[in-house]
């Protein structure tokens, strides 16, 4: 279009502004809880439920402190149970469904499709819905109230094998066939063509690591002991017991647990967007 | 199945605890429950995310990347923590929500997670909170993809705003309009954290919030460990989730070929 200011639809300029200010009001809505929750964070319990106060009124970072210092249970402990958890299933994940999704893209052979709609077909069926009977092998192979015990599950994903397969698929013949002619194994080929696809990648991981971290029901399941919880398991036993313990802890630990995706997301976010758009609009 | 995997001898005890589960009152309370939640999350998220990515093709082009960030900010928070904040929101009768919304309408303040009649409205406000972002986010995407010539072909041919969307941008956004409907219909037959913490555990008063994974786990847990049922229930919901996803898979191309046939 040659005039730029204008959108898809040819739109004056009062609609830019109308729109500008209906997306800014949307936006606030989105922040302010988050914004209360980092503030609520410093408050006192009577402060805390007053939901139209942002700032408190004298700024203690106390309770951050102490939370830190593993008052209530021990933060870094957990933390790194997060962190082993979300990063052990991303990586696993990646290489895996990358793998499967190479083949997939670029492999003709006999039982391609069924292996396919099979492997597509575990998205429709949500974890949740099979964490019991998962539970009951997970007893079987021995690795209850282990951090194995999450990662295991979450490593191949069909959602996971459709994004590479796109991505893979995007790659032209005309390179492998070269790398063929080279005399290069069809692992190698792979592993040449990896690089190519290295913000897919990226993006990939990313959207998993978040999607490992919010993981509540399986871990609530299979992670028994205090030395093996994650932090939505801990931010919900605070909670449970929670008459016991100020109320800015819990925000605080809240904020905590929200930041480390806030600023992977934030780091990637431009590379993951361009990527996510191609994957999209093909 | 068996009666009890996990303690004490395990009894073959045939399709005993599907019969069990489907003559349950609570079961059909929150088979219901939770349909009534899918329809609604649907209902309000999809229009509302067609309207505000359309918005965003007309914003101040510097502001796009701003907003389609934040927009993304309630899908990378851990619904844990959305539903600890949520408890805020609907606390009783200072909660953000009343006094943002109701009260200065002169409204009386709602108890959102006490009264029957408000407690699955209040779920699905929170998913609608958590989820329009994200559609909006894919739908940009999508529509950023729409070759511009044929917006352009739309409005020489005189083709006012409202027409060129409905007839040129809305069959280019279907595949991604039905992605998102399986996706949200996914999620919500799935939801667990958000009821769970919001509502204790419980399936909220009189079982108004009662959705199957919640009764899964209560039946589970508590208070004895009835798993082979739960089990049941829980894979009950697989021919849902799969019937569904195959309509959708079904109108899709039934709508492609409705469409063509038109064209042709």
């Amino acid at each position: 279009m040659a005039n730029s200011s204008r959108g898809a639809f040819g739109v004056n300029r009062g609609a830019t502004w109308l729109s500008t200010g209906i997306l800014t009001g949307f936006s606030l809505l989105l922040v302010y809880p988050f914004a209360w929750m980092f503030f609520a964070g410093f408050k006192t319990n009577k402060e805390v439920f007053e939901p139209m106060q942002l700032f408190p009124k004298n700024f203690s970072g106390e309770y951050y402190g102490r939370l830190l210092s593993g008052e209530w249970f021990d933060f870094w402990q957990v933390f790194l149970n997060s962190c082993l958890l979300a990063g052990g299933q991303s990586v696993f994940a990646v290489i895996i469904t990358a793998m499967a999704g190479f083949v997939f893209a670029r492999y003709r052979f006999k039982t391609r499709a069924v292996l396919f709609i099979l492997a597509i077909s575990t998205i429709l069926i949500p974890r949740q819905v099979i964490a019991l009977p998962l539970y009951g092998w997970l007893i079987k192979l021995g690795v209850t109230n282990s951090l194995w015990g999450i990662i295991l599950p979450g490593v191949v994903t069909g959602v996971g094998i459709l994004f590479f397969s796109q991505v893979f698929r995007q790659i032209p013949e005309s390179l492998l066939e070269a790398g063929r002619l080279e005399g290069a194994s069809e692992f190698r080929l792979f592993w040449i063509v990896l690089p190519l696809a290295n913000s897919a990648l990226l993006t990939y991981a990313l959207i998993h690591f978040i999607l490992a971290w919010h993981e509540h029901l399986l871990p609530l399941l299979v992670l028994q002991t205090p030395d093996k919880l994650t932090l939505p398991l801990a931010l919900s036993s605070l909670y449970g017991s929670s008459l016991r313990y100020p109320k800015a802890v819990i925000m605080a630990a809240s904020t905590l647990a929200v930041l480390p995706n806030l600023i992977l997301f934030a780091l990637c976010y431009r590379r993951a967007r361009s990527a996510l758009s191609e994957v999209i609009s093909d | 199945m068996h009666s009890n995997e996990i303690a004490g001898p395990t009894r073959y005890v045939g399709l005993e605890n599907y019969h069990d589960t489907w003559s349950d009152p609570r079961y059909k309370k929150a088979l219901l429950n939770t349909l009534k939640y899918t329809l609604l999350c649907i209902g309000v998220i999809l229009p509302f995310a067609l309207w505000l990515s359309h918005l965003l093709q007309h914003t101040w082009k510097p502001a796009r990347p701003v907003f389609s960030f934040l927009l993304l900010l309630p899908s990378i928070t851990p619904p844990m923590v959305l539903a600890l904040l949520f408890l805020l929101v609907f606390h009783g009768r200072d909660g953000l929500l009343n006094q943002m919304f109701v009260t200065p309408f002169g409204l009386k303040a709602i108890n959102w997670l006490k009264d029957p009649d408000w407690i699955l409205t209040a779920l699905v406000i929170q998913s609608v909170w958590r989820w329009t972002g994200l559609a909006t986010f894919f739908l940009m995407s999508a529509t950023d993809g729409i070759p511009k010539t044929y917006l352009e072909a739309a409005r020489l041919d005189g083709a006012k705003p409202r027409q060129s969307f409905w007839h040129v941008c809305l069959p280019f956004l279907r595949p991604m309009l039905l992605f998102i409907l399986a996706y949200l219909f996914i999620d919500a037959f799935a939801m667990f954290s958000g009821a769970y913490m919001l509502l204790g555990g419980s399936g909220g008063t009189s079982d108004a919030g009662l959705l199957l994974v919640t009764f899964t786990y209560q039946t589970a847990f508590e208070p004895f460990n009835a798993f082979g049922k739960a089990t049941a229930i829980s894979l009950s919901l697989v021919p849902w989730l799969v019937g569904v996803i195959l309509l959708i898979l079904m109108g899709n191309r039934g709508w492609r070929i409705r469409a063509e046939g038109r064209s042709a």
